[in-house]
């Protein structure tokens, strides 16, 4: 769908575009990670984690700050690369090419894996140029309108805006700011969606409100959300990853056997909420 | 009980806390001393300046009431009246800001384009300006190239050098036109295409076009009219252009967005009519102003070195504006550059790291280098290494720029830092390049704070004296420099000179009248830099 010449550096496959319905099993990992390390200067962050995120499912992962959460967020589209003190090791792939390969382009790759921050961070422009912005940076020129329309539906905050759309991104709340950047992230129809605790600073309505809308992307869309809030992963992830101190992935699995069955006992110590 | 007593304690004021009161309303008292004591010491100078250049008392009784009448009562009570009502004032504040805008534009414009030639500039704007918009309008339509940016500066490179390279063959081609037709040039059409760009997005694009079609077709029709009565049309043309056609704009707009405040856009008309009624009276009755300095004949005459009364400083005053416009050409793109460089794309780390940490601290070390060295800086550059005639524009304006490039460069370090890192993220985070990034995010966010820094710095800039006597400027001038490459003095090198003239009337009299010249171009871009600035807040709310 999206200008696919303009990012020949990353292998699309046909099937990511095609099918809906086809089984779990029958498509590849989206995200591969094999002894995946990363070290601030002196300071280690991930330690050789080993993980497979499943295509068009929801992964979450959990953990205590400074687990090194962020980072492996932030590895997988590479924004580490804007830190200079940040080293990567390891192999990590994205539809089975090693992203930290000499021939990906990060601004390519970066096109199909959308991000969601912590904070939400709309541009000082109208909710329209905001919603515009990445299809406006491809080049893509063609039915610009229908497409922010369609993104800001899927982001279940057209009703609120749809008379509003040339006033600043600026003056919605924090709430709508933030279902304004998912908009952002998916009005270019990317593969992957990273969400980095993007519930964390907003009141229950407004979290209840992300997750429904979590839930609903998951179906197009292979979401990888970081979280602090042990129920909000049991509530809406299929996968979960926990992350402990040191940088380790101690524990991955399907969500309910991680919050009923952990295998670990520090897992289960910090699920149960005995520290972290 | 205890705690009864407790509270009534803590209370009730005791010797101790009377204390403590007086120390703080001591302390109060002489933080207000040493507030009121530089404002009210600024008073008396500037007081003692103005009144030696507007000599007061030697106007009538009658010309005080008139000028009462005509002038401050109206104002006073237009703006009373409008202080009360916000959409009113709103309205009065635009439309202030636009008669005054314009007219600074359209003066500085007309004088700095007439000292320079408006055929050289037209010849410069046709090649490094209408060319490669041109080119770039084609490029982008027919798609050829992604980089259309890269096109239109290498067009415009590649313009001006073909003007430079052909100037001897191309000059005589331009001048055979009327003079009024490159005022055409350089004034109406960018007029017309701002409201064309500007009207596209504010109204439709049907308005758009019919404003700037109009806009034009009104031009011609004065210039038909002038040339019909024996006229030079060329000052009404940019009189038009860039003031009538704005303000027009600015308030035509006023009447149909805001009803409510419709009347509060009357209030420059108050003030030009006040004004008009004024001098119209005073001819009228004879009635004698103020014999001061300040007059129209210091305004647009020529230096006069023995007689007071018929000295004027326009050379003084259109070399200033083109210096600090050249100045300001100069040092704004490599300022900016380097700003750039220094915030977006240096290595934090390593060897180049450091290396760029070393550059960033000298340069903040710079900005606080006595001006007298910069002169020195400039003498060996200009004069001794280049090979610059003593005392011309460009090793004028040259100097100076070196002098503010280190404020530029940090004041647009400053301007990207405020940019929060968040919003580079995020523009990353959706996969656009460091260039898109820059271009999209940062610097719409940072380009109005740049700005601020650099007037602010071509204000400082425009005072100094000491590294231009060290270049060796001219202090007296008869005539307004005609190019970069031609002499010219500005207006604090001919005050310090008239400073030791032995008639008293120079050094009493148009000393101070001509440093009042100076701080009202100094307020003018301190203005320019606060309204600028204003803008920014108001949108980044
Ligand atoms: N830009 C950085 N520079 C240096 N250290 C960092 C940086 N970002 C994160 N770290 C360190 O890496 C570790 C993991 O951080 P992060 O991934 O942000 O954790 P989380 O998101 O799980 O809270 C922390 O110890 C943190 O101090
Ligand atoms: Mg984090």
């Amino acid at each position: 769908m999206i200008n696919q010449e303009s990012t020949p550096a990353v292998q699309s496959t046909a099937e990511t575009t095609e099918h809906t319905e086809s089984t779990q099993a029958s498509r590849g990992p989206a995200i591969e990670a094999h002894d995946l390390s990363v070290t601030y200067g002196t300071e280690t962050a991930l330690e050789s984690v080993d993980i497979q995120i499943p295509d068009r499912q929801i992964t979450a992962i959990i953990g205590p700050s400074g687990c090194g959460k962020s980072t492996f967020l932030r590895c997988i589209n590479r924004m580490n690369d804007r830190i200079d003190a940040a080293a990567v090791s390891g192999a990590l792939s994205f539809k089975g090419t090693n992203v930290y390969d000499e021939s990906v382009d990060p601004v390519a790759l970066r096109r199909r894996i959308g991000m969601v921050f912590q904070h939400p961070n709309p541009f000082p422009k109208s909710i329209y140029d905001n919603v515009a912005y990445g299809l406006r940076i491809q080049g893509i020129s063609s039915e610009i309108d229908a497409r922010v329309k369609l993104a800001l539906k899927r982001a279940a905050l057209y009703e609120e805006v749809s008379d509003s759309l040339e006033k600043s991104a600026l003056d919605l709340s924090g709430g709508q700011q933030q279902r304004l950047c998912i908009a952002r992230a998916i009005a270019v129809d990317p593969d992957v969606l990273l969400m980095d605790e993007p519930a964390s600073a907003l009141d229950p309505i407004a979290t209840a409100k992300i997750e429904d809308l979590i839930a609903e992307l998951s179906e197009e869309y292979t979401v990888v959300i970081v979280t602090h809030n042990m129920q909000q992963a049991a509530r809406i992830s299929d996968r979960t990853a926990v992350f402990l101190t040191g940088g380790e992935l101690v524990e991955y699995d399907d969500t309910e056997t991680i919050f009923e069955n952990p295998e670990h006992d520090r897992v289960e110590d910090y699920i149960t909420g005995k520290f972290g | 009980m205890a705690a009864d007593g407790n509270t009534e304690r803590t209370l009730s004021v005791d010797s101790r806390g009377r204390l403590l009161g007086l120390h703080a309303t001591l302390f109060e008292a002489v933080l207000l001393g040493a507030t009121l004591f530089g404002i009210v010491s600024l008073c008396i100078l500037f007081g003692y300046i103005a009144f030696d250049a507007f000599r007061p008392l030697t106007a009538s009784i009658r010309w005080y009431l008139l000028f009462a009448g005509t002038l401050v009562l109206p104002t006073t009570a237009f703006t009373l009246y409008a202080r009360r009502r916000p959409a009113v004032r709103s309205a009065n504040t635009k439309a202030f800001g636009a008669v005054g805008g314009a007219l600074t534009v359209t003066l500085s414009t007309y004088i700095v384009v007439d000292a320079l030639s408006p055929y050289d500039v037209v010849l410069c704007l046709l090649f490094g300006g209408y060319l490669p918009v041109v080119l770039w309008l084609i490029v982008r339509r027919t798609k050829r190239t992604p980089q259309t940016g890269l096109t239109i500066i290498l067009a415009a490179v590649g313009g001006l050098a073909v003007a430079h390279g052909g100037y001897d063959l191309l000059r005589p081609i331009v001048g055979i036109a009327a003079q009024w037709i490159a005022y055409f040039g350089i004034v109406t059409l960018p007029v017309a295409c701002g409201l064309w760009i500007f009207g596209r997005r504010r109204w439709s694009r049907q308005t758009a076009r019919r404003a700037a079609l109009s806009a034009l077709g009104v031009v011609l029709l004065i210039v038909a009219l002038a040339l019909g009565l024996g006229i030079d049309p060329s000052f009404w043309v940019v009189v038009l252009s860039a003031f009538v056609i704005p303000v027009a704009v600015v308030i035509g707009e006023i009447g149909v967005t805001d009803p409510a405040g419709r009347i509060g856009s009357a209030g420059p008309f108050v003030l030009v009519g006040g004004l008009s009624a004024f001098l119209a009276v005073e001819r009228q009755l004879g009635i004698d102003g103020p014999d001061g300095y300040l007059t129209a004949t210091l305004l647009l005459e020529s230096w006069h070195g023995l007689n007071a009364s018929s000295a004027g400083v326009y050379p003084q005053i259109v070399g200033s504006i083109v210096t600090v416009g050249v100045m300001g050409v100069l040092a704004f793109p490599i300022g900016i550059g380097g700003a750039l460089y220094l915030e977006e794309y240096a290595p934090r780390t390593g060897w180049s790291g450091r290396f760029a940490t070393l550059l960033e601290v000298n340069i903040s070390n710079l900005a606080g280098v006595p001006s007298v060295v910069y002169g020195l800086l400039g003498l060996a550059l200009f004069r001794n290494a280049l090979g610059f005639p003593t005392g011309i524009v460009l090793s004028a304006a040259g100097t100076l720029g070196l002098l503010i490039l280190p404020i530029v460069v940090v004041s647009a370090q400053e301007a990207l830092r405020s940019v929060p890192d968040s919003l580079r993220e995020a523009a990353f985070g959706m996969g656009a390049s460091r260039w898109q990034t820059l271009r999209t995010v940062v610097l719409p966010e940072a380009i109005p704070g740049m700005l601020t820094g650099t007037i602010l710095a071509l204000a400082r800039a425009i005072g100094e004296t000491a590294p231009l006597v060290i270049i060796a400027v001219a202090t007296t001038k008869y005539s307004p420099p005609d190019g970069v490459l031609s002499s010219a003095t500005v207006l604090p090198l001919q005050i310090f000179a008239a400073r030791s003239n032995v008639d008293p009337a120079f050094r009493h009299g148009i000393v101070p009248a001509a440093a009042v010249v100076l701080l009202v171009l100094l307020l003018l871009m301190n203005t320019a830099a606060i309204v600028v600035r204003n803008r920014f807040d108001r949108r980044s709310q």
